[in-house]
């Protein structure tokens, strides 16, 4: 080791003037995201604080959600950057290596499981139908507005908008009832019969729209009733609309039954019944309780109910009980679907 | 609170200074990682200087003309001698995640280049007005780590 002589050494300096650097963890799938031609712009985003909860931050890729947390070190750790040190003299400028900023800690990334339908849910006012009058209370904010005060990525976020069928009308941003979905529904399936169009082929969204606007609805409820129920195929940006089946009749029932609760007991037959009876003519004899298996309860021998489970998942007022495993199937079912 | 824009890295602008480290270390930029258990003490800058020389790196293994380019053995053995007298033995780790290095981006100047930006729906006007923006210099994948506690060493082998 005497041997070795130093000449290969590279110099060694610390600048005057840190500069602040902040070093942040990539997980594998951030990195090559990152990697890829044309990287996308990710964003870090914060929950507002809530009075039980500090707020937090989160980095979002488009798709996906990580938890901020920095790390303190006890080390030194330095980011480095080839400078040339001053010369001395008559000295040819060495290039040397120079610390040019100093991390005390540093951020580590952790996937988020937040869910958007929980969030959402407990931030979006209800959009109810009593009696043909519409209660509502709005909040005077916009979908836009909403998305960047909530701590998840856009897709994310855009997801869970669907999954509750959440518009916006008149600058302000609802959710809709069992109660208002079960009545746009109708309406949906009346207009269809009137305007002669297939539910479950290719009609314009506008048309039933406009349709359904003369029940007192708003378009974009209607909307947003119609994308949720829209099979995956159908772009959903485009003035275009065409049901899934199985989803929609699964959805009609199960609206249906969830509509009821609180009320006397639901005979089934008079389910069935009804539940037949909102369909178009030629899905009628899709009405069948295994379509929405697993969501519904037998109280008594001739009577059902949804799913208790199911009703407390509907109303969700912890957040804690949002991130458990769903028992809405069908939720889960189609959220796989959309992930593909 | 609004969302703040976390730009990715944007096309490298070489410093113009020759990077003296093994190829490895090198990213677009320049910029790469050194970690010491422990602190460097020097004496503060004179008025003048940008800069404090407290010592120097020798790669000992690093011999590209003997076991090429891609040779990785060198990763091994790394000094930082600090001062006259103290060696700190090291090695050139590579990291099991990479680190961004992310600083605040400088002035509003990059406005008109953001309109250009598709964007997908919903996200047209949400950008923070005038809000803060960072963004990614650069990815680094490897560092100096440097985890033994110094070591002296004579005086005479320093060059100066």
């Amino acid at each position: 080791m005497a041997t070795q002589q130093f000449d290969g050494g590279v110099p060694f300096a610390v600048a005057s003037s840190a500069q602040k650097l902040q070093l942040l963890e990539l997980p594998a799938d951030v990195a090559a995201l990152l990697d890829a031609p044309n990287p996308p712009r990710l964003s870090i985003k914060s929950s507002a604080a809530a009075n039980d909860r500090p707020a937090y931050a989160v980095l979002c890729t488009p798709t996906q959600t990580f938890h901020l947390r920095q790390v303190q070190t006890s080390n030194s750790l330095f980011v480095t950057q080839p400078r040339h040190l001053d010369a001395h003299g008559n000295d040819m400028p060495l290039p040397a290596t120079c610390a040019i900023a100093s991390c005390p800690a540093t951020l580590e990334l952790h996937p988020s499981d937040a869910s958007a339908v929980a969030l959402l849910h407990e931030v979006l006012p209800v959009y109810d139908v009593v009696a043909g009058d519409v209660d509502a209370r709005g909040n005077g904010t916009s979908k836009d507005h909403i998305f960047e005060n909530l701590p998840l990525s856009d897709v994310q976020c855009q997801h869970g908008w669907n999954e509750l069928m959440a518009f916006e009308l008149d600058e302000h941003t609802y959710r809709p009832s069992v109660n208002a979905l079960a009545q746009v529904w109708k309406s949906i399936n009346a207009a269809a019969l009137a305007e002669g169009v297939q539910l479950d082929s290719q009609f314009l969204t506008e048309d039933i729209a406009t349709a359904v606007a003369d029940d007192g609805h708003p378009a974009s409820f209607t909307k947003a009733v119609l994308r949720h129920l829209s099979n995956d195929e159908q772009d959903a940006s485009g003035p275009w609309s065409c049901l899934d089946r199985a989803r929609t009749v699964a959805f009609v029932g199960k609206t249906l039954l969830e509509a009821k609760q609180g009320s006397s007991d639901f005979l089934i037959a008079d389910f069935t019944d009804t539940w037949e009876d909102r369909l178009p003519e030629g899905w009628r004899k899709d009405a069948k309780l295994t379509a929405i298996e697993g969501s519904y309860e037998f109280p008594t021998d001739t009577t059902i109910r949804a799913k208790s489970k199911d009703a407390a998942v509907a109303n969700v007022q912890d957040a804690a009980a949002a991130t458990k495993p769903s028992a809405r199937k069908w939720h889960e079912k189609f959220a796989k679907t959309r992930k593909k | 609170m609004p969302s703040i824009p976390l730009h990715p890295p944007s096309r490298p602008t070489p410093s113009g200074v020759e990077n003296p480290l093994p190829p490895l270390l090198h990213t677009p930029t320049g910029l790469a990682l050194l970690e010491i258990q422990g602190t460097i003490h020097f004496p503060p800058p004179t008025a003048s200087a940008t800069s404090t020389r407290v010592g120097k790196l020798v790669f000992p293994l690093y011999n590209p003309a003997l076991h090429g380019e891609g040779d990785a053995k060198w990763m091994k053995r790394v000094y930082l001698y600090v001062g006259e007298n103290q060696r700190m033995v090291g090695e050139c780790k590579k990291l099991g995640k990479a680190f961004a290095v992310i600083r605040r981006r400088e002035g509003g100047g990059d406005g008109s280049l953001e309109g250009d930006v598709t964007m997908a729906e919903g996200e047209g006007t949400q950008r923070a007005k005038e809000g803060e923006e960072l963004e990614i210099v650069e990815v680094v994948r490897h560092k100096l780590v440097f985890s033994g506690r110094p070591e002296p060493v004579g005086g005479g082998t320093e060059e100066r």
